[in-house]
């Protein structure tokens, strides 16, 4: 009997190495594979269960907190303020992942960035909240502005601090209340939703980075300094001829003023009226494909603007204008020569006034108002202030960088005095804050040839004067079925000035870092 | 023969006391990790274990104090992860599994207490039987009932307990009383098909009937576990008493077949399969599949370390208190504690599996063979269906899962296991006290 006992115990010993075997495979070699399955949500319920930071603005209004619950989910995510910030904080759904704020700053917000996990190495033992809370450069009072003075009109709002690249508002009508998306209840999360992207203003979109419009007339700052940026424009030179209509060569169909009127002369004078035919024949003749397409780039179009939100759209202007076919003076086309006609001459005549296929975010459109006020440097924008743990240390603070330098200083200054004479006599006066130096340029881009409806634009900045200017802001209202033509100077201009305003006047001081865990809110 | 005796007793009272402060720590950690706060009753709890684990000591020092001085502490250490690990999950739980614990050991001191000598359990071997096969029965008898879709559950006035966890008691002491009597006809061969030479068809009689219970069992409660543990005990028993390979081979061989024979005839036995092969189709994921590759995250989850004691959501694994708190203890302990855990199982049967060798007794042998099978059995089917080895079957996991009445089985198990370690021993001293007399000095 021993014999079969030993074979026995030799069997046994084979068996619990299966066993072994086959747990090691799973532990270990499929581990990771198996986490990664997509049916697999225990990562998912884990991240959402984790104590979370608080997401708050600079002056102290909570965007975004962890509320205790007494479900198996143990936590639940809660937006006090709806709607207003939504597109900023995004959602944090256990069924839908994260947008906005709540997406680019998950690891600093579990807690799981080195310095977060650093910081607690030596409290291991103790029941500590490790998680990192968000200090928003955002102000809660210029949202709200943004918000009350675009009403219930579909379109954006940006407003930053062009010295700095911070973001101060950045709103967008119709919003959408993250509340209901972030809901663990299933159902309710996935009607919610469902909802929201049957809706074709698109709620959930951070359309004030994430969706691009014709820039219209907006555009000219770009166009005006590319063409000093190049030395082929000054204040001074060329004067354009005062006309109502201008053909460009290779096509019959001309270009016209607003109203029919006739304008022209030299840069101060045509950006004050926005006058569309002298732009168009500087943009195609005078500054030609290559000089217009490194200025726009020199703004950050075709690039995306380095914003910590997901997935900015980069902002379009088109580079390819075909063959120069001929330059004037000259027996062969020569594309260096300005005044050389290309194949496409006509269509770069109508991207000279933000039309044909340039397009840009509004968050573009306001970095290029920012850098005209910064002596040509755009910084990098950002809606973080500052990163502090579950106490209110300050972990991190943001440091101001540039983004692009656009312009030298000289022509930055400049061209900032002749966006100022856009507010004082020209298309925006309805921007003008008695006190301040504002400046500003109006924009209404047509969606299509024929078509009443247009977008209506406003960038701008506005300071004390003499100094660099607080607050860069870009406004559009868009096109609504049946409301016909609305100009940039009369819809937008007065929305800009009300966010200009609002962001001018002193912010409340800011409150103590809110701890990730609040007071539970007596009034709910 | 004193100095042996003393020397295992003092193992034995110092694992025990190691183990009571292993399983304490482990509390204490499950309780930090959980709730970020020290258990209250921690002391209270500490106190409890060593008192049980002593009086379990104090008895085996009184009735068997010969006996191998690991088994116990091993058993005490799976029974004492095992309550962290339910205490830790469900805390209603816990009460409950700490009278059954208590009870359990009761049973153990009784064991000892009451028999004497296992041979004289060979007398009863067809009380055993009759007790096996009733027992067996009593679930689909109107006092049963089904609970998680496994018919194997009985009520008595307020108590519901399994009867074939007692079952399988009962019928590896009749096998071992059965086979001691007649291992010398079983062996005997008196025809051969090919290459297999059987014994009389006559002999062949309770294999036959054991393999059409084993599978009865297994079509009408749905539930492979139990039937393949008892078949599995019985197969290899007859091997070892009968030196007999064929009966290995063959049973193994009829089982394999019945099985597929219920897999194709019956409705109820095939989705078993098909998850067990596939449990990533879509259709069966969240269904059928659902509890075992939630397990199998679970283990992924826990991965080399696991994820600590109390920090691991193994409650998204559905009865993780009972046939699947393996999972729980793959995800929190991760691989290495796993690893432990099966090695611990590993020593205890390699325990019984030594004492089977050292016996002399060919009854003594079978029934430390049988217990080692039994145990080695049950981890290996759980375990092995948890790791998808096995097409999965509910099975309590040995001294670990909650429930009181295999907790209680077990135990009266290891009683049985110390009193054969005792008797063993001890006789095996007299004869080298003897020999040491017998020459002249």
């Amino acid at each position: 009997m021993n014999r079969q006992i030993r074979r026995l115990t030799v069997g046994v010993l084979l068996c619990f190495l299966v066993l072994f075997g086959q747990l090691n495979r799973i532990q270990v070699f499929q581990a990771q594979e198996l986490q990664d399955n997509p049916d697999n949500t225990r990562q998912v319920v884990a991240n959402y269960s984790r104590p979370r930071g608080t997401i708050s603005t600079i002056d102290g209004t909570v965007v975004a907190r962890s509320v205790e619950v007494d479900t198996a989910l143990r936590r639940q995510r809660e937006y006090p303020e709806g709607e207003l910030f939504a597109q900023i904080s995004g959602h944090f759904s256990l069924h839908f992942g994260a947008s906005g704020v709540e997406r680019t700053y998950d690891t600093e917000l579990a807690g799981q960035t080195p310095e977060l996990e650093l910081r607690n190495l030596a409290d291991l033992f103790v029941d500590r909240d490790r998680s990192g809370s968000l200090v928003l450069s955002v102000r809660a009072d210029v949202q709200a502005a943004a918000r009350d003075a675009l009403g219930d009109r579909p379109g954006s709002v940006v407003a930053l601090d062009p010295r700095t690249g911070e973001i101060l508002a950045l709103w967008s009508w119709p919003s959408f209340d993250p509340n209901l998306v972030s809901s663990p209840d299933i159902a309710q999360a996935t009607e919610a939703r469902s909802l929201y992207l049957l809706d074709p203003r698109n709620p959930m979109l951070g359309r004030t980075y994430q969706e691009r419009y014709f820039p219209g007339s907006s555009f000219k700052v770009v166009v005006s300094a590319a063409g000093l940026e190049s030395g082929l424009v000054t204040m001074d030179q060329p004067s354009y001829d005062r006309q109502s209509t201008w053909t460009p060569p290779l096509t019959s169909r001309a270009i016209t003023n607003a109203g029919g009127s006739v304008c022209g002369g030299s840069l101060a004078e045509i950006l004050r009226v926005s006058c569309n035919t002298a732009y168009a024949e500087m943009g195609a003749l005078t500054l030609g494909p290559d000089v217009m397409a490194e200025g726009a780039e020199a703004f950050g179009f075709n690039s995306r603007p380095p914003i910590d939100l997901p997935a900015p759209a980069l902002s379009v202007f088109p580079t390819d204008y075909g063959e120069a076919l001929s330059t004037p003076g000259a027996d062969q086309p020569d594309p260096a020569v300005p005044g050389t006609v290309f194949e496409n001459t006509p269509s770069l005549a109508q991207a000279a006034i933000g039309q044909h296929d340039v397009s840009a975010t509004p968050l573009q459109m306001a970095l290029v108002a920012a850098g005209v006020a910064n002596g040509g440097n755009i910084m990098q924008p950002h809606v973080v202030h500052e990163l502090r743990d579950a106490d209110g240390g300050l972990i991190e603070r943001y440091e101001p960088e540039v983004w692009r330098r656009a312009m030298s200083p000289a022509n930055a200054a400049a061209l900032r005095q002749a966006m100022i004479g856009v507010v004082t006599s020209g298309t925006g006066t309805s921007m003008a804050i008695p006190g301040y130096e504002v400046g500003g340029k109006t924009g209404t881009a047509r969606l299509a040839e024929g078509t009443a409806s247009t977008h209506a634009w406003m960038i701008g900045f506005a300071g004390p004067p003499g100094e660099t200017p607080h607050v860069a802001v870009a406004v559009v209202v868009l096109a609504e079925e049946g409301a016909g033509e609305q100009s940039g100077g009369r819809v937008a201009a007065p929305v800009a000035r009300t966010v200009l305003e609002t962001a001018l006047s002193p912010a409340a001081p800011p409150v103590t870092p809110p701890g990730s865990e609040p007071e539970p809110d007596p009034g709910t | 023969m004193t100095e042996l005796r003393s020397l295992r007793r003092r193992v034995e009272l110092g694992l025990i006391v190691l183990i009571a402060i292993i399983t304490a720590s482990a509390y204490a950690l499950a309780g930090l990790g959980a709730s970020a706060s020290l258990p209250a009753d921690l002391l209270p709890f500490l106190g409890i274990v060593l008192g049980l684990l002593l009086v379990a000591h104090l008895a085996v020092r009184r009735f068997a104090p010969n006996a191998d001085g690991l088994i116990l502490p091993l058993a005490a250490l799976l029974n004492g992860l095992g309550y962290v690990f339910i205490a830790r999950l469900d805390n209603d739980l816990a009460a409950p599994q700490a009278t059954w614990t208590a009870i359990g050991i009761g049973a153990f001191v009784a064991t000892l207490v009451l028999v004497r000598r296992p041979r004289d359990l060979q007398r009863y071997r067809y009380t055993f039987l009759l007790a096996g096969l009733v027992l067996l029965i009593l679930p689909f008898t109107p006092i049963g009932f089904a609970n998680l879709g496994a018919q194997i559950w009985v009520r008595l006035g307020p108590l519901t307990f399994q009867p074939g966890e007692l079952a399988k008691l009962a019928m590896l002491l009749f096998f071992a009383g059965y086979l001691v009597e007649n291992r010398e006809l079983l062996s005997v061969s008196t025809f051969r098909i090919g290459p297999l030479m059987l014994p009389d068809p006559k002999r062949l009689g309770p294999l036959i009937l054991a393999l059409g219970a084993a599978l009865f069992i297994f079509v009408q409660q749905n539930d492979l576990g139990p039937s393949l543990m008892i078949f599995t005990v019985f197969l290899v028993m007859i091997w070892v008493a009968t030196e007999r390979l064929s009966y290995l081979v063959l049973g193994s061989g009829l089982f394999v077949v019945g099985a597929y024979l219920a897999y194709t005839q019956f409705a109820h036995v095939a989705p078993r399969f098909e998850v067990w092969l596939d449990p990533w189709r879509p259709e069966v994921i969240r269904g059928e599949a659902y509890q075992i590759v939630q397990s199998t995250y679970a283990l992924a989850q826990g991965g080399l370390t696991g994820t600590g004691l109390g920090l691991g959501n193994p409650e998204r694994v559905p009865v993780v208190t009972t046939d699947f708190i393996f999972t729980a203890i793959g995800e929190e302990l991760g691989l290495v504690g796993a690893t432990a855990v099966l090695i611990t199982f590993l020593l205890l049967v390699g325990s019984a599996l030594r004492l089977a060798v050292v016996a002399e007794h060919p009854y003594d042998k079978l029934l430390a063979v049988g217990i080692a099978t039994l145990i080695a059995t049950q981890v290996f089917i759980i375990v092995g269906g948890i790791t998808r080895v096995l097409p999965l079957t509910g099975i309590a996991l040995p001294f670990v899962s909650y429930g009181g009445s295999s907790l209680i089985v077990n135990y009266v198990l290891l009683g049985l296991l110390l009193r054969l370690s005792h008797d063993v021993t001890t006789r095996q001293l007299r004869k080298v006290e003897a020999e040491a007399a017998a020459v002249p000095a």
